[in-house]
């Protein structure tokens, strides 16, 4: 295994993230535009950012309501 | 054809309103790129990780990069099966309780097509996630660890999306027969758990077992382990899982046929 320089480990990496990122992004704007959630959505907000991955997808499952 | 066709596209559109289209193949893409970087940095993550007494040393193999896939694939088939499950374990019981399948049954639409247009939809987009997810596993250890041919790749993929599809297809019967979406996808789970445990604890061979297929994958990947596999077992649970999908199908179809709507 060569050892990379940090710059090349960062651009690995970062695309990772980014991704990661636009997940809870789409997540908080369903969110805010949602007309009703199951259960509160300050603490749908709080599980987004703070669950990342997962709790992201929890949203998606479990947080919408379908009208 | 026509009227399958517009199912279908009914299902893709229902797909990209509960925004599955979206979550489902970036959730999978992280689960598959973050085992190849997760394992490079090992090292690191256990040197900084503290309460290790003074002066210790850790050395660890650097994993072989096949090794490094595998552990991606048990990841997929961790995590990546209870997404599946999760996204599917309301699919038929959905449409019988909020009507939808009442409505759309009562026109000159058969039970097969409806049923079946349901499951390729879910299953399409299952595949395509795992293949964007399996992608990016692959580049990550190719650009971290080392190359590995794309045949024994290819093959790992093809054998660990039949268990996906197997399972998914699983969850989609269990939410025809059950109403509770919770129960349906434990039911799916719980099937499959099953069913990898017997293939891999019971001593004797187990060629119509469709659990075996995650170990089947993982060891196709491993030149070394080719010799061990006939090709002609890993087709028997092949054909053995296709079979099962399609019976599953049947099931489903005929649950909907006996109980179109709830009310």
């Amino acid at each position: 295994m060569d050892v990379l320089s940090n710059t090349k480990v960062i651009s690995l990496i970062a695309p990772l993230f980014l991704i990661q990122l636009l997940l809870i992004v789409i997540a908080l704007i369903v969110l805010f535009k949602a007309e009703r959630t199951r259960g509160p959505k300050w603490l749908w907000v709080i599980i987004i950012l703070f669950g990342n991955l997962l709790g992201s997808i929890a949203f998606f499952l479990f947080g919408r309501r379908s009208v | 054809m026509t009227k399958w066709l517009i199912l279908f596209r009914k299902e893709w559109l229902e797909m990209i309103r509960s925004y599955k289209i979206v979550w489902l193949p970036i959730s999978f893409i992280v689960l598959g790129a973050s085992q190849p970087i997760a394992t490079y940095f090992m090292p690191d993550i256990l040197s900084s990780a503290g309460n290790m007494p003074e002066g210790a040393i850790i050395s660890l193999p650097t994993p072989k990069p096949f090794e490094v896939l595998a552990s991606s694939l048990q990841q997929f088939g961790v995590i990546g099966l209870l997404l599946i499950a999760l996204s599917n374990m309301s699919a038929l019981s959905l449409e019988r309780s909020s009507g939808t399948a009442a409505m759309i049954l009562v026109k000159p639409v058969s039970f097969v097509s409806f049923v079946t247009a349901k499951w390729a939809a879910i299953l399409s987009l299952s595949m395509v996630s795992f293949l964007f997810g399996y992608s990016a596993a692959w580049y990550y250890t190719i650009a971290l660890f080392d190359s590995v041919r794309w045949l024994e790749v290819l093959l790992s993929a093809m054998l660990f999306a039949l268990w996906l599809g197997f399972v998914g297809t699983l969850a989609l019967m269990f939410s025809s027969l059950i109403r509770s979406a919770a129960a349906a996808a434990f039911s799916a789970l719980a099937t499959a758990a099953l069913l990898s445990i017997v293939s891999s604890t019971l001593p004797f061979k187990q060629v119509w077992n469709p659990g075996r297929l995650p170990t089947l994958a993982a060891g196709s990947l491993d030149t070394a382990q080719h010799i061990n596999n006939s090709s002609l077992s890993v087709w028997l649970t092949a054909i053995v899982t296709a079979v099962a999908i399609a019976i599953a199908l049947v099931i489903a179809t005929g649950s909907m046929r006996s109980r179109p709507s709830d009310v």
